[in-house]
């Protein structure tokens, strides 16, 4: 009886996810993979580094890589505005990597019921998507950290 | 006195002082009349005695009296240095790195008190130096009965030891007193630490034991305890009819008592420690199980007559104080200079605090732009405070190197071929823990170059070669890397033989082999259990050789390689990378980009004119000073846009990789900056780009792989 309680618990629990505007749809990520979220500053160009990689900056005295998440997924090139935020997030191997967004727009939590796997229709080989999630009227398209981070062109 | 707080810096300090007496020894040999020498090997071994005899490592103290007496007859002219001294004298150092390295693993010196060698030096003074020395040679490892016999003395005084009641001197005359006495029983009081009024407590306790009896001994005297003369704990010896137990209870009636250690004694105790009195085991400060101390307690040796603490149980005595804790704390030398700049470092942060936190008790509200002005001094302070530090982090390889002309100073007399060990660059630093874990395999092959390496006396005469073989070890830093150069003179290595040897092992078809590039024969050296050697010597040859060098370098992410010319010698070189490294860069400028380019990769810089540019194959060259120099259009390599210039000069870096120039244009120099190397993350695997750096003003820059680029 009790083990039963237990299971509905977990099956509830929710993620919370960074909800952000790329274009003009809105990306949830991942909380748990986020170190920290900053302002755009001077990036410095990488001689023969992948195109998506639009350089590294200076965070706190480390270099970081950062990375143009519309380059990736060959969107039109970025536009830096005042809202532009660049993403810090935390990789396996311990360093860390940044995703440039047009901008942060709320924490959310979500439940693995508020998510579904994106349909085949929608699904295209290059896709950072693993699932769509619900908030009200509004769709999130939850990316996948991995396969953004790996260094497998799209294609 | 508790000396144990000491011990970090005695071992430092000794390390330092036997490395000096080793390097000075050493000199001495080859200028046995310099006197400046001598003073010099005088002074350390009177430092080393002195420290050793503070800590109550009394072992160690006598030997190195004896050597210093040994360097006064020297110093008088009264003893000529000869080898057979040198080797004696050699011998004592690594007995008293020895002593050393007991010392560091359980705190204490440990029970070898190598007479053999003490009888060694004062035999040799005895002899005036005269003969003596062959035998001297012979191994003085055989202090067997001595150092046993000196242990279990020590194990007996030991297990004697027991609470410090048990050491109260007791004169002779008293003890036939204490024999008239019906029950004696033998106290030892600890008092609390922060008690304020010793003495006044131990009046307290004798007035509380009076009671009972009478007070026969005490321990210290009973002036010194009215005066406070004792650290924590006093001892006394109580004649009395009552029971134990009632006497304990009164005692620990007194207030900022910590302990009472109480059991019945005899006289003859007394009588016994009487005869042992005249050998006094000098042990650190250990925390010995009291019998009724609940918490063990620390007990600071009491009085000078008594120097030893509680020592372990009887049972415990034989094996010599297992329950030190082993002493593994690293320490590391650092240049005032350096921590002058870090010190600098931490005031302009505190400055930097002070300034930010006027500004928010001042008007409430922060000006943004004075606020972001302060962010930024505060990130460059911490940026720099992290160079400092890791730059605390770099040694000199000095450390590691500077014990190799020793070992192949006795490897010369054990293997009879006349050599020496030349060395260069031990000033180059590289990280700590780099330093740390070079010394094994670079002294490996040292070894490798002494044993197989250099020829026999007769063989190097045959092949007109200077008898006396030549080792060397070069240092230096290339580029992002430091290279560490280890060969010799010698024979060179016998690729045909490696290849027969590479067949019988069944490594490779005898087919195979007649195709085999040199450097392929000479890999295979480096396989596991591949051995050389006709027969196995202590010194190498058990083929767990070059393999355990090659995979130690490639753990610190190095690499060795080996070029051998036969009858002339080989060299290994070990190249390092200095990731943690700080090097020095050249700052150059193209369009508005900014590059680092390795100082040490740059052989010059020079203004050409663009009508200087020949071609050779269609390619762009210049001819300077009668050499050929391709040119590199850095800015086409790094993907920029042509340059519309009008200029007719253009600036050129010229750097070398091995032994190919390049010269590489560029825009601007900016100037000469020492830089911090960071890694690009998953950028990394750039081709060339070696890394990145955070300039003064945070902007980041990145440093020029030349090594790709040339």
């Amino acid at each position: 009886m009790s083990d039963l309680a237990m299971y509905d618990v977990v099956e509830k629990e929710k993620k919370q996810y960074i909800v952000v505007k790329i274009g003009g749809e809105h990306y949830g990520i991942d909380i748990s993979y986020i170190d920290n979220i900053v302002r755009l500053s001077k990036i410095t160009r990488v001689p023969k580094a992948p195109l998506y990689y639009r350089g590294v900056i200076n965070l706190r005295g480390e270099v970081v890589p950062v990375m143009s998440l519309r380059r990736r997924m060959d969107l039109d090139d970025d536009e830096f505005t005042d809202s532009s935020r660049i993403i810090i997030l935390k990789l396996d191997g311990g360093g860390l990597m940044g995703v440039i967004v047009d901008e942060v727009k709320e924490v959310l939590s979500l439940s693995e019921d508020d998510i579904e796997a994106p349909s085949s229709t929608l699904k295209s080989k290059n896709s950072f998507i693993n699932g769509v999630g619900k908030n009200g009227d509004e769709l999130i398209s939850i990316f996948e950290i991995s396969s953004i981070i790996g260094d497998n062109e799209a294609s | 006195m508790d000396v144990s707080q000491y011990l970090d810096i005695f071992i430092d300090e000794t390390s330092g002082h036997i490395q000096s007496l080793s390097d000075n020894i050493m000199e001495l040999e080859k200028e046995p009349d310099n006197k400046d020498v001598v003073n010099e090997i005088f002074r350390a071994a009177h430092s080393l005695k002195g420290m050793a005899g503070t800590m109550g490592f009394k072992k160690m103290q006598h030997l190195t009296h004896d050597m210093e007496n040994v360097f006064q007859e020297v110093r008088n002219d009264n003893v000529k240095v000869n080898s057979a001294l040198i080797d004696i004298l050699f011998k004592c150092l690594d007995a008293i790195e020895n002593y050393l390295e007991t010392v560091k693993a359980t705190s204490n010196e440990g029970d070898e008190d190598n007479e053999a060698l003490i009888k060694l030096l004062n035999d040799y003074l005895a002899g005036g130096g005269g003969e003596g020395g062959g035998e001297a040679a012979a191994p003085a490892e055989a202090p067997a009965e001595g150092g046993e016999s000196g242990g279990e003395a020590a194990a007996s005084d030991d297990s004697a030891d027991g609470p410090l009641y048990k050491k109260i001197p007791v004169d002779p005359e008293l003890c036939e007193k204490l024999k008239g006495e019906k029950q004696l029983y033998g106290f030892t009081i600890h008092i609390s630490k922060d008690c304020l009024l010793k003495a006044a407590r131990a009046f307290l306790v004798f007035k509380a034991v009076e009671d009972f009896g009478q007070i026969m001994a005490f321990n210290p005297s009973s002036g010194d305890i009215e005066d406070e003369k004792f650290e924590f704990d006093f001892s006394f010896i109580l004649s009395t009819e009552s029971e134990l137990d009632p006497i304990i209870e009164a005692i620990k009636t007194v207030s900022e008592i910590e302990s009472v250690e109480a059991d019945k004694v005899t006289p003859e105790m007394y009588e016994k420690k009487e005869e042992e009195a005249p050998a006094p085991e000098a042990a650190p400060a250990a925390a010995a199980p009291a019998p009724e101390a609940a918490p063990a307690t620390p007990a600071p040796a009491a009085a000078p007559a008594a120097p030893a603490a509680p020592a372990a149980k009887a049972g415990a005595g034989k094996t010599n104080q297992p329950a030190n804790k082993p002493v593994t704390s690293r320490t590391i030398r650092v240049d005032i200079e350096k921590l002058d700049a870090l010190m600098n470092q931490v005031s302009e942060l505190i400055i930097a605090k002070n300034s930010l936190a006027s500004q928010s008790n001042g008007s409430g509200e922060i000006d943004s732009q004075t606020l972001h002005e302060n962010i930024e001094y505060l990130e460059r302070i911490t940026t720099n405070l992290h160079e400092s530090v890791m730059k605390v982090r770099m040694v000199p390889i000095e450390s590691v190197v500077a014990k190799f002309p020793r070992m192949i100073r006795d490897l010369d007399r054990k293997l009879n071929k006349p050599m020496e060990l030349v060395m260069t660059g031990e000033d180059t630093e590289l990280d700590r823990t780099v330093v740390d874990q070079l010394g094994d395999p670079l002294q490996h092959l040292l070894r490798n170059s002494a044993d197989h390496g250099i020829e026999s006396p007769e063989d190097r005469r045959a092949a007109g070669k200077p008898e006396k073989g030549t080792i060397f070890l070069n240092a230096f830093q290339e580029g992002n890397n430091v290279i560490i150069e280890v060969g010799d003179d010698g024979g060179g290595i016998n690729t045909d033989k490696v290849r027969d040897k590479a067949v019988e092992r069944g490594l490779v078809t005898p087919e195979e082999a007649e195709n085999l590039t040199q450097k392929e024969i000479i890999d295979f050296l480096f396989m596991p259990s591949f051995s050389m050697a006709k027969q196995i010597t202590d010194i190498s040859g058990r083929g767990v050789g070059l393999d355990v060098v090659k995979s130690n370098i490639e753990a610190l992410g190095g690499d060795v390689t080996v070029k051998s010319v036969m009858g002339e010698g080989s060299t290994f070189t070990v190249r390092l990378p200095l990731t943690l490294a700080i090097i020095q860069a050249l700052m150059v400028e193209i369009r508005d980009e900014k590059y680092a380019i390795a100082l040490a990769s740059i052989m010059n810089i020079e203004n050409i004119p663009k009508s200087e540019i020949k071609y050779v194959e269609s390619k762009e060259v210049i001819h300077l000073r009668g050499q050929v120099i391709p040119l590199i259009h850095l800015d086409k390599l790094l993907d920029f846009e042509p340059k519309e210039d009008t200029e007719d000069t253009m600036t050129v870096v010229i750097c070398k990789k091995g032994d190919t120039l390049g010269g590489i244009i560029v825009d601007n120099l900016i100037g000469q900056l020492e830089i911090v190397i960071k890694s690009l993350g998953k950028l990394d695997n750039n081709k060339l780009i070696s890394g990145a750096t955070i300039l003064g003003d945070g902007e980041i820059a990145m440093i020029l792989d030349v090594n790709a680029v040339i």
